[in-house]
């Protein structure tokens, strides 16, 4: 533990970039962060850029469960924290009534049965009725764990609110059986499309981390970790082709996941060079959206000749 | 340390970074792990720490690197020993930047600077002011005086080496000192400053704000906007009540021993309303156009649908435009194309009734921003009744005092009768009162 923290963040770097997640100096620090601080983090980016995989791949690196809690409109605590077990609680008070007769046999007048019922024990509400949700679980997780709270954004303002307690005191309060602590603390992930605005209070319990396009450099380290198999020179033009078209006005700009899918595809068409007539007809797998894909289409004949000289220039050197 | 620490925070609040006294003590703890030595991970750590939102990242970023731009500049030394002329300059100032140590420097700056009562800075303006008075207060004056002595004693035409070392130091020192006012500002600035041009911006006439500051306004009128959407698009649940949720009821009463006890209801959805706006864009009202369609395409997320028409003679449709370009370039667009001209609202409603009557139901709401001055051209008020009829409401925003309406050739007693409701509308803070309303009402 005596480690700098900078050695630290190199070492994060390296085990994540084991397990097929290529991560900046940014990213390194906040995962850092968040361990030493024991402090959730929330990360925001345009979607497709790793933010799901930033939890997934932290629970493979600190060798931890990994609970994920996916938010949508209408989320509440039955869902997300936990719920009674109400058929097995209405089978319990059946057998009750049963073990009634035997605990209240010979008592005389109505107090003394009082008396004995008060000190008969009860588990209507107890951990054995207790079905856990993800929240919960990830407190009670005895090796501590990972919990994704994916796309906070989505949920109700709500259930914000309820994230409050649990993020900044790593408790929950059942009203029945009163405050549960994590022993281990988890390492929590909020991720966010932003939209809707996060609310301060939710943002102040958290450390920020905002996740950007790559750059050329990073995306291909990323794209070689991911399909090993491309060629050198394909891999760089793909990569520049994709940055030529992030400079565009598009609706939805291509993130790392559609440059990792299209170089897979163009794995699956044995392809050696990028030329326009490839580029216009994968162009689907990088663009989601038809205007997109009109307005990329005029460019293409630019892009790829600047994706690929680039690259000439590059292997020259 | 930590001075330095809340100092920066201090310094980031005034760059409109909001950071709570709960993340200063973050920052402490992350510090104390972290360190100051590596300047790039302190950054990054405190990037992550303090700045919640992309743009505060920016904002963040820029702060940083103002607040600890302390690298010293290197030197074009010259052997000073070799000069002849030293000895024709005797002011201290001189002296101090041939021959003292950055340090010294350094400290001279500051002790003038707190002579020059630095910590009285408030305005971004002032920054220039309180430069040459620390410069003054350092004796520049003087050693100014003594180079344009050496200038008008030399006999050639090219500067001797000394007297070029001494300009560069010169030079060199307003860098220094202006460098050191700009952090100071950061430090001591006053954000008070900038809240109180938004008041002034809100309460000023629309048309009277200038051109220079529309950019400003824009932020401004977005910030309100954003107010307003949030305010709306919470989803609303149903008072009146709705469907019977059956799945969630039988689930709530496991406890009741499965007798249907509470009822829970499923919630209704808000619908979102439909908006029309028709903007007169003729000289005398583009300006409040302007605004008025900035303020509309900021909400966006609460409204289902917007479509906006302007015009001054003959009606165009703009929606398009503003959803494809930047809202600045769309609205100089619209104002182009469709400004200018002599208005006519007859032939303007015609134009509308014949392009989208048949789209206008119970749920949208039409609104027309206009002086209602019409060239004594014929008004046709009954195509506004046929609107009327048609929609939920009608909103009618002139932008004129009301004392003027119905003056000359205005006409807005004729239209107002055919209104749901009439407003004035001539700055910021009206308008934000008739949106707010209007997402009210609309639904």
């Amino acid at each position: 533990m005596t480690d700098g923290p900078k050695k630290i963040i190199k070492d994060i770097t390296k085990g994540f970039a084991k397990h097929g997640y290529i991560c900046s100096e940014q990213i390194a620090t906040a995962v850092y962060l968040a361990s030493e601080l024991e402090k959730p983090i929330l990360i925001e980016g345009p979607p497709g850029v790793g933010k799901t995989e930033l939890a997934n791949t932290a629970a493979l690196y600190f060798k931890k469960e990994m609970i994920r809690l996916q938010c949508y409109e209408g989320l509440d605590e039955s869902k997300a924290l936990y719920e009674w077990r109400y058929g097995k609680q209405l089978l319990y008070t059946q057998i009750l009534k049963e073990q009634m007769q035997e605990v209240l046999e010979g008592a005389k007048g109505l107090k003394e049965s009082l008396d004995r019922l008060m000190k008969f024990e009860d588990i209507f509400f107890s951990e054995d009725f207790l079905e856990t949700r993800p929240l919960l679980e990830a407190l009670t997780s005895e090796k501590g764990s990972v919990l994704l709270i994916d796309e906070v954004d989505k949920s109700d303002e709500e259930f914000e609110a309820l994230l409050l307690e649990i993020l900044s005191e790593f408790q929950i309060s059942i009203p029945e059986l009163g405050v549960r602590k994590a022993d281990v603390k988890p390492l929590v992930v909020l991720t966010s499309n932003n939209s809707r605005e996060i609310g301060d209070a939710l943002k102040r319990r958290c450390l920020h981390l905002y996740i950007p396009f790559p750059d050329a450099k990073l995306e291909r380290q990323i794209v070689q970790a991911r399909v090993p198999e491309i060629t050198e020179s394909m891999q760089i033009q793909l990569v520049n082709f994709v940055q030529g078209i992030r400079e565009l006005d598009l609706k939805k700009l291509p993130a790392i996941s559609e440059t990792i899918d299209w170089a897979k595809t163009v794995i699956l068409l044995n392809s050696e060079e990028l030329d326009a007539k490839l580029a216009e007809d994968t162009l689907n797998v990088l663009l989601k959206h038809q205007q997109d894909i009109d307005v990329v289409k005029k460019e293409i004949p630019a892009l790829v000749s600047s994706a690929t000289e680039t690259s000439d220039g590059k292997s020259l050197n | 340390m930590e001075k330095v620490l809340t100092d920066f925070v201090k310094a980031l609040r005034n760059s409109n970074v909001r950071v709570s006294p709960a993340e200063t003590i973050d920052a402490v703890s992350v510090i104390d792990s972290v360190g100051y030595e590596d300047k790039e991970l302190l950054k990054r750590t405190l990037s992550i720490v303090l700045s919640k939102t992309p743009d505060e990242k920016e904002k963040f970023n820029a702060c940083f690197d103002d607040f600890f731009s302390d690298e010293i500049k290197q030197q074009v030394s010259v052997d000073i020993d070799q000069l002849s002329d030293i000895k024709d300059v005797d002011s201290d100032l001189a002296k101090k930047l041939l021959e003292g140590s950055q340090g010294e420097l350094m400290l001279s700056i500051a002790d003038a600077a707190e002579e020059a009562e630095i910590r009285e800075i408030r305005y971004f303006t002032q920054r220039s002011v309180f430069t040459r008075r620390i410069l003054e207060k350092m004796g520049v004056g003087k050693l100014e005086d003594e180079l344009m002595q050496l200038g008008s004693s030399r006999e050639d035409e090219l500067p001797s080496d000394f007297e070029q070392e001494l300009r560069n130091q010169l030079t060199n020192l307003r860098e220094r000192v202006s460098d050191y006012v700009q952090q100071q500002f950061l430090l001591h600035g006053d954000v008070s400053g900038e809240q109180l041009r938004e008041q002034v911006f809100k309460s000023m006439n629309m048309a009277q704000i200038d051109r220079s500051y529309l950019n400003e306004v824009h932020s401004l009128v977005r910030k309100m906007a954003k107010k307003l959407a949030n305010l709306h698009s919470r989803r609303k649940k149903n008072f009146k009540k709705g469907k019977l949720d059956i799945r969630k009821t039988i689930r709530d009463n496991w406890v009741n021993q499965g007798i249907l006890f509470n009822l829970s209801w499923a919630y209704k959805k808000v619908d979102r309303p439909k908006i029309y706006v028709i903007c007169d864009v003729s000289g005398s009202v583009g300006a409040y156009a302007r605004f008025m369609l900035m303020f509309l395409f900021s909400l966006t997320e609460v409204v289902s649908k917007l479509r906006a028409f302007v015009f001054s003679s003959n009606l165009g449709e703009v929606t398009n435009d503003f959803k494809d370009a930047k809202l600045d370039e769309a609205i100089e667009k619209a104002l182009q194309k469709h400004g200018g001209g002599s208005t006519d609202y007859g032939q303007a409603l015609t134009d509308f009734v014949s392009l989208c009557v048949d789209e206008i139901d119970n749920k949208t709401t039409v609104v027309i921003l206009g002086d209602a001055r019409n060239n004594f051209g014929p008004e046709k008020a009954h195509l506004l009744k046929t609107i009327k009829e048609r929609s939920k409401q009608v909103f009618w925003l002139n932008p004129e005092g009301k004392y003027r309406w119905d003056t000359g050739d205005s006409v807005m007693t004729k239209y107002s009768a055919y209104c749901t409701k009439v407003f004035q509308c001539g700055n910021i803070d009206q308008l934000e009162r008739v949106v707010s309303t209007l997402l009210k009402t609309a639904i």
